[in-house]
């Protein structure tokens, strides 16, 4: 298979990933990894690399890593046709429920719905900070370090990227 | 009807160029999720939406597929200038960051395997982590003396960080019976 239609069969099925990535673009990282991998097109250790780099770098995580994938596969023309299919289908979708929902906004049920919704997304929030903590954690140093961010976002003004620098450098130091 | 017209006419005031400005920062600036600098820019600083609406429309983009930041970027962006403020609002998100992380991301990939990058690598999302806990604990302050919300944000909670169960599931489980506890006060207030 040459590298441009590899490039077409990857974006493919990305279209359909992201159609049905119901709770967010990782729930579906485990069927992105057996399908690029069982193709031959990278190694178990590359995709490791392309998914801790997407994570620390700003930005469009889950779309970078899509895109390491696609470049990998078919160069710059691969990357950016992975890109565009991973956030072009849900983008026309947010759209279309967005227009919905606010039309009816001022309806008593959707109120009512709103605010039974809520508490469940923050709990959600929460739950997604704690996972990736425990995934995270090597000892009691960077269950430390979580809770001191975490301290810091609720208890301070300070900006987010000065609590994340902290926590790089204490990890660079040597700390965890 | 007069108050979507009022929301309509404070919505126009609003430059294509500042959501796009606003939304680069939301991306640039989202080390490990970005949804600790979207409602810090959403609500904090541009206040595009009050802390409630924000909270709504993450319940709205957790609910449909794909990444939630670009979700809640597309409705910030519709929200204030229709379809174009989607589109502005989406490529700030995107274009610039995207174009920077891949060739950045490109160079480090080929030397992965230092182990002092390994370490930063570690504290880093160790952070991150906390950072997406105090976010979640801010949004649940306006709520904190609804005795309701909190159980359904702890068993929101639970059921995602302990039962191994998918999003879908958890959702499915929960909003019925969340949205019937909220009628059944509303009614009996």
């Amino acid at each position: 298979m040459n590298s441009s239609s590899a490039s077409l069969v990857l974006a493919g099925h990305l279209a359909v990933l992201s159609s049905v990535s119901f709770g967010g673009f990782p729930t579906v990282l485990p069927d992105v990894h057996s399908f690029a991998v069982a193709r031959g097109w990278m190694t178990d250790q590359e995709f490791a690399n392309f998914f801790a780099v997407s994570q620390v770098t700003p930005g469009p995580n889950m779309i970078l890593m899509m895109s390491f994938i696609g470049l990998k596969v078919g160069g710059i023309p691969g990357a950016i046709a992975s890109a565009l299919a991973t956030f072009g289908p849900p983008c026309a979708m947010y759209y279309l429920s967005y227009r919905l929902w606010d039309r009816f906004r001022d309806m008593p049920w959707q109120r009512i719905a709103r605010s039974g919704l809520v508490p469940l997304t923050i709990g959600l929030v929460i739950a997604g900070g704690y996972v990736m903590a425990r995934s995270s954690a090597v000892g009691w140093q960077s269950v430390a370090i979580t809770a001191a961010a975490a301290a810091a976002m609720l208890g301070t003004r300070l900006n987010p990227p000065w609590i994340l620098a902290a926590g790089g450098a204490l990890g660079g130091l040597g700390f965890l | 009807m007069l108050e979507k017209r009022e929301r309509n006419s404070f919505a126009d005031r609003v430059p294509l160029r500042e959501l796009f400005i606003g939304f680069l920062k939301v991306s640039l600036c989202g080390f490990g999720g970005g949804l600790v600098w979207a409602r810090r820019v959403v609500v904090e600083q541009k206040q595009w939406m009050d802390e409630q609406e924000f909270a709504e429309t993450l319940t709205l983009c957790q609910l449909m597929p794909g990444p939630n930041i670009v979700g809640i970027t597309v409705c910030v962006g519709t929200k204030m200038r229709g379809g174009v403020g989607a589109i502005g609002a989406v490529a700030g998100f995107i274009l610039l960051p995207w174009t920077i992380g891949l060739a950045v991301g490109g160079v480090v990939l080929q030397h992965a395997e230092i182990a002092m990058l390994q370490n930063i690598l570690g504290g880093l999302s160790a952070a991150a982590a906390g950072l997406l806990i105090g976010t979640g604990l801010r949004l649940l302050m306006p709520h904190r003396r609804r005795r309701t919300a909190l159980l359904f944000a702890g068993l929101a909670f639970i059921g995602m960080a302990f039962t191994g169960l998918p999003l879908p599931i958890v959702l499915i489980v929960l909003a019925p019976v969340s949205i019937a506890a909220v009628g059944l006060e509303r009614a009996r207030a």
